[in-house]
């Protein structure tokens, strides 16, 4: 008997700390781990007892780089079990804080964490010599999203001016009016950025999961906020997100830290992510993006998780787009009352919060007493989503592999582009 | 050894050899490096950066003279973790809340067992190896610099990293935030009857927080010159509970508060 045993320890390149098993016997695939060993903090216990008050503070710790999206999903679920309603200049700047949360997510995790493996170099460092435009465009991308969310969250990691029922702080006309001048000459590059994914080379697969997405309502544009209602876009299920517990169930293994997730009604395994928001909603997309993502062919259905990769880069130009005329319409004062937290009730109560943040759908459930303290919390994470999902694709990739008779370093690099596809976010995974 | 040396040692070699390693954390301090986008290069270029698992492949080397540590210890694989890279790097640098005070994660100090228990029903994944209370790297081993904050300042952070390479005379502030936000002439939150931390927490963020209009939270953690009583004593006279104020504190100051209270156990047996 032939074994090839395919181990990659203390995974790179990805946020956290995961390690990768796959046992090849005789020419079959026998085990596929996705093995998370990144520490839990036991958030959901850590806040159980806590104020509401302190609530969205300190789940956005649970991750650095999707910040912006655990506070606005917290502030949701809070207000969501108090019966606020926030003006909708306040709407409008949670918005602008998700979505511009994408343009450092979506570069960081493109250009720093993916692209070298295209490239084939170990980090992107060696990209400023290779070509030092691209380099400086990407870092300045990324920046330019940091920029965004210090002016609009009062910091790039883990935002200060968001709270129940409002914002603490805003910017001035002429400040969004200069970020939305920056937000639109960006444009361009996140074009390219489309382009240049699309030019590197993957292997054909097709995931045999479900794609988990926000439901837009109404006319409303691309949705990554602002709905209570999320679809398994290929089962065609659609639910409120009050119920989220009645078609999301999160499982224990022993290989993982982080909790698995699959749907209750069929046991299916499912992604979230970008290309999820594409299978969901490509029609809601702007113009540019839409060009951009038709010109490299990337339309609904599109099934193979490798391509999220390319979904993130057209996302990036509807970010954009977005984001810039979100900045233009605060300017102008566009948006009905002030973005002052409101006046509200502490009262018992349950509250959903759900966003779409830059890896997928991203959930927070709390349970709250008279006090409005937390009596229970529940948060389910893109990534913890994507686990089931990640591990059954391995599998297949590693059976294509085989099948095509790839040596183990050749299964390596592939097995850890796809993992990278996926963008994993192993802290927020485990929490 | 004296870290401050490292540079001048080094230059006959090569540059200084650096490596970054994350615990139990939200990795934003990490990323807050990278955020120095337009400065990235120049700080790489005085660094021969040896490892760095989030932004390169590059495994864990057996030599190097810095080593820059986020996150709180939370298992004894970390216990051992963190000895390694003491025993081998001339100079260690915490960076962020979690590594220097046991950050938000270590507020599960408190009744540690019971938040395992009823987090994993009592069958805890092998994944998740042998967890520990949380406690900042500094109760395990010496740390030479230290980078506050929840998440660090990116250019706090090359400031501090210059220091382990070149040396410097700077001495950590031991005052509070709460007169650097006099000076910025906020208005204090005091005046509102609302909570805010700054009258304990130590001066290392220039009032983040309170310019924005939001209160401390007192993640630089408890400044030497806090005077818990005093504190105390402000809050009941502006409406606020000292209880709560005591609650407050956990958020960032679980470990070192829990630390006391043994301590002034043991002093009572």
């Amino acid at each position: 008997m032939t074994t090839t045993a395919i181990k990659m320890d203390h995974l790179a390149r990805v946020e956290g700390h995961g390690n990768v098993h796959v046992v090849i016997e005789d020419g079959r695939v026998e085990t596929v781990e996705m093995n998370i060993v990144e520490p839990s903090r036991l958030f959901e216990s850590m806040v159980r007892g806590r104020s509401y008050t302190e609530s969205s503070y300190i789940s956005s710790r649970v991750c650095g780089i999707c910040s912006a999206s655990h506070v606005v999903t917290d502030l949701l679920a809070i207000e969501h079990a108090f019966g606020i309603q926030v003006t909708d200049r306040t709407r409008a700047l949670r918005e602008l804080l998700v979505y511009g949360s994408f343009l450092q997510n979506h570069a960081t995790h493109l250009y720093v964490l993916a692209a070298p493996d295209y490239l084939r170099k170990r980090s992107i460092f060696p990209l400023a010599e290779m070509d030092r435009s691209l380099f400086d465009q990407a870092l300045g991308l990324k920046a330019l999203g940091n920029e965004l969310c210090n002016k609009v969250g009062g910091r790039s990691i883990h935002p200060i001016t968001a709270v129940v029922g409002g914002f603490t702080h805003e910017i001035t006309p002429d400040e969004y009016r200069a970020l939305a001048e920056k937000l639109t000459a960006a444009i361009p590059f996140a074009e390219q950025t489309v382009d240049l994914f699309h030019s590197f080379p993957v292997p054909q697969m097709e995931t045999a999961g479900d794609f988990l997405a926000m439901e837009a309502e109404g006319d409303a544009a691309y949705p990554v906020e602002g709905s209570c209602r999320a679809r398994f876009v290929r089962a065609g299920r659609s639910f409120d997100v009050a119920d989220v517990d009645d078609e999301i169930e999160e499982y224990r293994v022993d290989h993982a830290a982080a909790e698995f997730s699959r749907m209750r009604a069929t046991g299916s395994t499912f992604m979230c992510s970008a290309l999820s928001r594409l299978n969901a909603s490509w029609d809601r997309l702007s113009k540019r993006a839409k060009i951009a993502a038709a010109k490299v062919g990337l339309r609904p259905p599109a099934y193979n998780p490798m391509l999220n990769n390319v979904a993130q880069a057209i996302e990036l130009v509807d970010a954009l787009e977005r984001c810039a005329s979100l900045c233009l319409r605060l300017a102008d004062d566009e948006f009905e009352g002030s973005s002052a937290p409101v006046a509200f009730e502490v009262h018992a109560g349950v509250g959903v919060g759900f966003t779409e943040a830059p890896r997928g759908s991203l959930f927070h459930k709390l349970e709250l007493d008279d006090d409005g303290r937390i009596v229970h919390a529940s948060i389910i994470t893109p990534t913890s989503e994507n686990l089931a999902n990640l591990e059954a694709d391995t599998r297949l990739l590693a059976e294509q592999l085989v099948a095509a008779g790839a040596c183990a370093d050749e299964a390596k690099a592939e097995i850890a582009k796809l993992v990278r596809a996926y963008d994993p976010c192993l802290s927020c995974s485990v929490h | 050894m004296n870290a401050t040396l490292i540079a001048s040692e080094c230059e006959a070699r090569t540059q200084p050899r650096v490596v970054v390693a994350g615990l139990a954390s939200c990795f934003g301090c990490q990323l807050q490096i990278t955020n120095a986008e337009a400065h990235l290069l120049e700080v790489l270029g005085q660094i021969d950066l040896r490892y760095w698992q989030l932004v390169s492949s590059e495994p864990l080397p057996d030599e190097y003279d810095v080593a820059v540590i986020e996150g709180a210890v939370t298992t004894d694989e970390a216990v051992r973790t963190v000895r390694e890279l003491r025993a081998k790097a001339k100079a260690v640098i915490a960076i962020g809340a979690c590594a220097v005070t046991g950050g938000v994660p270590g507020m599960a100090a408190a009744g540690f067992d019971d938040r395992v228990a009823g987090t994993f029903a009592g069958a805890v994944p092998s994944a998740c190896g042998t967890m520990r209370a949380p406690k900042p790297v500094s109760d395990y081993i010496d740390v030479d610099f230290t980078v506050r904050c929840c998440p660090i300042d990116s250019y706090d952070f090359i400031r501090v990293l210059q220091s382990a390479l070149y040396g410097s005379n700077h001495i950590e502030a031991d005052r509070t935030m709460c007169g650097d936000c006099k000076r910025r002439e906020n208005e204090c939150f005091y005046k509102q009857g609302t909570l805010c931390l700054g009258l304990v927490t130590r001066a290392a963020c220039g009032a983040r927080c309170v310019n924005l209009g939001r209160p401390c939270n007192g993640c630089a953690g408890l400044s030497p010159d806090a005077n818990l009583e005093a504190a105390r004593a402000t809050c009941t006279a502006a409406g606020v509970d000292p209880n709560r104020f005591d609650e407050a504190l956990q958020m960032f100051n679980q470990a070192a508060l829990i630390a006391a209270a043994d301590a002034a156990r043991k002093e009572a047996e």
